[in-house]
C-alpha cells in the first residue's frame, strides 16, 4: 500500500490557522479548494469575491486576491471582476443564506447569463455566524433559534434545493451537490470542484457546487453526530449528485 | 443614437448621451446598469457602444447588482460605472458605503427625479442629501460633481473618472432630469487627465506576491480607528485640492445668490437683470457639492449683507450654506419643491423683496 | 439677443423632432442654443412640447422661460395652452387645419396656415412638423433655409435618409408660404 503524505496546499497561507468551530466542514472545504487551485496551477491567476457569514474568513486562509462583497452580492462583484478581466479565474465562496436567500437574484441571474465563474455554496441549513437562525435551506422540522418549535410549512414555507434550481438555468454548465461526511465523499467533492474550475477556464458557462456541511455548534451536536445528520437527514432532502454537466452531455 | 468618439465640431446632444459618450472617451471599460427614467439613454447608448468597442456592458438584474458589479470591476483597477436615478440610487447606498471603505474608484451618475418614494419623473434636486451626505452606514464621504450645462456633463464626467481614480474614492456625477433630457451643442476633447497607476492595489492575481484583500471588515476597534483617521486625512486633502465653484460679481455684492445644477442658469440670469437695475447682486455656484466651497462662502459672509440660496427641493444645500455662513449674516431661501427651475422673474422678485 | 420658441402639438406630430432641427440650425449658425422638453401637468392625452432658446452671446441661457417670442402650435389644445405665453409683439404660428382661426389677443401677431392640409398635398401628413418649422423660420428671420437644410440632414438618422427629400420639400413649402395671406 502506497503511503500518502499529507501536505498543506500551497494555495493556503503559511501558518494560517482556521478559525472555524471544531467539527465544522468549512475547514475541509477550504482545504480541498486550495488543493484544486494548486493542482490546476490557478493560484496566481485567481480573484475571489467572498461573502458574508462564516465563509467570509476564507480570505484569511487562502492566498489569492480577494474582495469582500456585501451580503448576497458576491456573484455581482464576481461578474464585475470577470467582465473586467476575462482571463482571470474567478470564484465565490458563499453560505446558503448568502447564495440562496439574500443573494438569490444575483445567483440565478449570474447562472442565467452564463458567467464564466465558479460558485461554491456551503449549505449547513442555518445562519451559522449569527447564532443558528432559520435559513433558506433549514429542513422541515429543524429547530433553530428562529424556529424554536421546528420548521413547519404553514409558518415558514419550504427549504430550497439549490443545485437543482441552478441546473435549470440555461447558462449553467455544471451544477453538483456534494458532501464532506466521509473520505470517499470528500474525494468526490474535490473532483466536482476541480471539474467546475476546468469548465470555467474553458469558458463554457456558470459552474456551481453545493457542499452539504455541518454546523455542530449551532446544531448542538458532536462532529460525529453532525455528520450522521448530514447523511440521514440532509441527504434525504438534498440528494448528492451531478444535476447538470454540459461536458458529459456532449460526450453522450 | 449615433455612437460618437472625439468630435472636432460641436454636436447637438442630450445630456444623458453626452455623459455616456464622455464616459466612453474617458476610457470606461465596464458599464453595469438597470433602467430608470430619466436616465435610461445612458444605458441604451452604452449597450451598443461598449459591445462595439469590445468593452463590458451588463444589463444587471437590479441596481444592487449593478453597483456591486461596478465594485467588482473597480477592484481590478478598471474604470467602471453605473448610472441611475433617485429611488434606485437609494438601493445603492450600501454598496457606496462598502466602496468608500474599500477605497474603490466607482463612478455613479445620478440623474435626479422627483421624490420621496417613487415620486415622479420631473426634474428635481431632491437628492443633494442622498449624494452629499449619503444613506449608507458609517463615516464616509463621496465626491459629488454637479453640472449645469450639457457641456459640463461632458467635462465633469471626465473629471469624475479622474478624481475617483486619483483618490480611490466613490465619485458621483449629480445631474437632474432636465439636464439629462436637455440638448445643447457639445464638444468632446481627448480625456484631459493623466491615467492613474493602480498596480499597487488592484486585484490581478497573486503572481509573485501574496494575495491582496480588499475588505472593510475590521474586527478590532483600534484598527478601525486607524483606518478612519487615515480615510479622513484623505478627505481633507480632497477638500484642500479639489473644491471648485463658479463665482461672478461678488466683489461689491450686498447679496450673493447660491445655486447649483441646472437651476443656477436661471439664478445667473436673474442676477444679471438685478445688476442692470443697479442692485449689487453676486453669484456663487458650487461645482463640487462635496467638497463644498464652505471656506469661500465663509469669507464672503464677512463682507456681504446676506445670501439667497435657491434650489429645486425643500432646502438641502441650504444647511451647508448656513453652516458655512455660521450666523454671520441672514441666509434667505427660495425654492420650487420639484420640477423645472423657478422662473427668472420670480427669482428677480424675490431678490427685490429681500433687498428692500 | 436671446429668442425662444415653443413648439407644441399632440403626440406623434413630430414636435420634438422639429425642435431638434431648429436647435441644430442655430448650432450650425454658431449660436448658443438649448433644447428641452417642457413637462406639462398632463402626461397622456395632452400636448407634447419643447422649448428652444437661442442667444448670440457667450452666455448660457436660462430655461423654463415665462414668455416665448414664437409659439408654433400644431393643434387647438396647444393654441389654447400657449397663447398666453406669447410675448407682447411675439408670434403665434398655428396649424389652422386643426385649430380655430380665432385671435384672442390683439397684442401679438398671428399666422394661421393649414399645415396638415398642405402636408397632405405633398403626400405625407407626417411632414406637418417640418412644414410648420419652415413657416416659423421664415417668420422669425433667425435662420436660413440653407442652414435648416443642413440641420435636417444632421438630425435625420442614416436609416431614414430616404425621407430627406420629402422633408426638404416640406421645409421649402413652409418657408415660402405666403405670410401676407396667413
Amino acid at each position: 500500500m502506497a503511503v500518502q503524505t499529507f501536505k498543506l496546499p500551497k494555495s493556503l497561507k503559511e501558518g494560517a490557522k482556521f478559525s472555524f468551530c471544531p467539527g465544522c466542514d468549512h475547514g475541509v472545504a477550504v482545504r480541498i479548494l486550495a488543493e484544486v487551485l494548486d493542482e490546476l496551477g490557478l493560484t496566481e491567476n485567481t480573484i475571489t469575491a467572498t461573502s458574508i457569514g462564516c465563509s467570509v474568513t476564507i480570505y484569511d486562509f487562502i492566498n489569492v486576491d480577494a474582495i469582500e462583497a456585501p451580503h448576497g452580492r458576491a456573484l455581482a462583484e464576481a461578474t464585475g471582476i470577470k467582465r473586467a478581466r476575462p482571463d482571470k479565474c474567478v470564484f465565490t465562496y458563499q453560505g446558503d443564506g448568502d447564495f440562496a436567500s439574500i443573494g438569490i437574484g444575483e445567483s440565478l441571474h449570474c447562472a442565467l447569463r452564463g458567467e464564466n465563474i465558479t460558485a461554491i455554496c456551503i449549505n449547513n441549513t442555518t445562519y451559522g455566524m449569527t447564532g443558528g437562525q432559520l435559513g433558506p435551506t433549514t429542513l422541515l422540522g429543524q429547530k433553530t433559534t428562529t424556529s424554536p418549535t421546528g420548521r413547519n410549512v404553514e409558518y415558514y414555507g419550504y427549504p430550497i434545493k439549490i443545485a437543482e434550481h441552478i441546473a435549470l438555468c440555461d447558462g449553467t454548465a455544471y451544477s453538483a451537490r456534494v458532501s464532506l461526511d466521509t473520505v470517499a465523499n470528500i474525494k468526490k467533492a474535490k473532483q466536482a470542484i476541480k471539474k467546475a474550475f476546468e469548465i470555467q477556464m474553458k469558458g463554457l458557462g456558470f459552474t456551481f457546487i453545493e457542499i452539504l456541511s455541518t454546523c455542530p455548534t449551532n446544531w448542538k451536536m458532536t462532529p460525529e453526530q453532525a455528520h450522521d445528520r448530514v447523511r440521514n437527514q440532509m441527504m434525504e432532502v438534498f440528494k448528492p449528485g451531478v444535476y447538470k454537466d454540459i461536458t458529459a452531455e456532449k460526450t453522450v | 443614437m449615433e455612437c460618437l468618439q472625439k468630435t472636432k465640431k460641436k454636436v447637438l446632444m442630450k445630456g444623458n448621451y453626452a455623459i455616456a459618450n464622455a464616459a466612453v472617451m474617458a476610457g470606461c471599460e465596464c458599464y453595469f446598469g438597470y433602467p430608470i427614467t430619466p436616465q435610461s439613454e445612458i444605458g441604451e447608448f452604452m449597450s451598443g457602444k461598449m459591445q462595439e468597442l469590445k468593452r463590458a456592458y451588463v444589463s444587471a438584474e437590479s441596481e444592487l447588482a449593478a453597483i456591486n458589479m461596478v465594485i467588482g470591476a473597480c477592484s481590478t483597477g478598471a474604470k467602471a460605472m453605473t448610472s441611475s436615478s433617485s429611488c434606485a440610487v437609494s438601493l445603492m447606498q450600501e454598496a457606496i458605503s462598502y466602496a468608500s471603505a474599500d477605497e474603490l474608484p466607482i463612478v455613479l451618475v445620478s440623474v435626479m427625479r422627483g421624490g420621496p418614494g417613487l415620486g415622479n419623473i420631473y426634474p428635481s434636486q431632491g437628492d443633494y442629501n442622498q449624494a452629499v451626505i449619503g444613506g449608507g452606514n458609517g463615516d464616509y464621504q463621496t465626491i459629488v460633481l454637479a453640472p449645469s450645462t450639457v457641456q459640463e456633463c461632458v467635462d465633469l464626467t471626465y473629471k469624475a473618472f479622474y478624481l475617483a481614480h486619483k483618490y480611490k474614492n466613490p465619485t458621483i456625477l449629480l445631474a437632474d432630469g432636465l439636464l439629462g433630457q436637455m440638448m445643447e451643442p457639445v464638444e468632446f476633447t481627448e480625456y484631459p487627465y493623466p491615467e492613474i497607476d493602480n498596480s499597487s492595489w488592484a486585484l490581478s492575481g497573486a503572481k509573485g506576491r501574496n494575495g491582496r484583500i480588499i475588505r472593510s471588515y475590521a474586527p478590532l476597534a483600534e484598527n478601525q480607528c486607524v483606518f478612519l483617521n487615515k480615510l479622513y486625512g484623505k478627505y481633507k486633502q480632497i477638500e484642500e485640492n479639489e473644491t471648485e465653484w463658479e463665482e461672478i460679481d461678488t466683489e461689491d455684492a450686498d447679496i450673493v445668490l447660491i445655486s447649483f445644477g441646472s437651476p443656477s442658469r436661471n439664478v445667473k440670469s436673474a442676477m444679471k437683470i438685478c445688476r442692470k437695475e443697479g442692485l449689487k447682486v453676486g453669484f456663487l455656484r458650487p461645482i463640487t457639492l462635496w467638497p463644498f466651497p464652505s471656506k469661500r462662502i465663509a469669507e464672503l459672509s464677512k463682507k456681504v449683507k446676506m445670501f439667497l440660496d435657491i434650489e429645486v427641493n425643500m432646502g438641502q444645500m441650504l444647511k451647508d450654506v448656513k453652516l458655512a455662513v455660521n450666523g454671520a449674516v441672514p441666509v434667505e431661501f427660495f425654492n420650487r419643491p420639484v420640477g423645472n427651475p423657478p422662473e427668472v422673474d420670480d427669482i428677480v422678485n424675490k431678490i427685490r423683496e429681500i433687498m428692500k | 439677443m436671446e429668442k425662444n420658441f415653443v413648439i407644441a402639438g399632440f403626440g406623434g406630430q413630430g414636435v420634438l423632432l422639429a425642435g431638434e432641427v431648429l436647435a441644430n440650425a442655430f448650432m450650425l449658425d454658431n449660436k448658443n442654443v438649448t433644447w428641452y422638453p417642457c413637462y406639462g401637468a398632463e402626461m397622456r392625452g395632452g400636448t407634447v412640447n419643447c422649448e428652444i432658446v437661442m442667444n448670440d452671446t457667450e452666455e448660457v441661457s436660462a430655461v423654463n422661460l415665462k414668455e416665448a417670442d414664437f409659439v408654433v402650435a400644431l393643434n387647438q389644445a396647444s393654441v389654447e395652452r400657449f397663447v398666453s405665453k406669447v410675448k407682447k409683439g411675439g408670434w403665434m404660428i398655428a396649424n389652422s387645419s386643426l385649430a380655430k382661426e380665432i385671435k384672442t389677443r390683439d397684442d401679438i401677431n398671428y399666422v394661421f396656415a393649414p399645415m396638415t392640409k398642405m402636408a397632405e398635398e405633398i403626400g405625407n401628413i407626417k411632414m406637418t412638423n417640418i412644414l410648420a418649422l419652415g413657416i416659423a423660420a421664415k417668420v422669425s428671420k433667425l435662420t436660413s433655409i440653407e442652414t435648416l437644410t443642413n440641420a435636417l440632414d444632421n438630425v435625420i438618422p442614416p436609416h431614414r435618409k430616404n425621407l430627406l427629400p420629402l422633408n426638404l420639400k416640406a421645409l421649402k413649402i413652409g418657408y415660402e408660404y405666403d405670410l401676407l395671406h396667413a
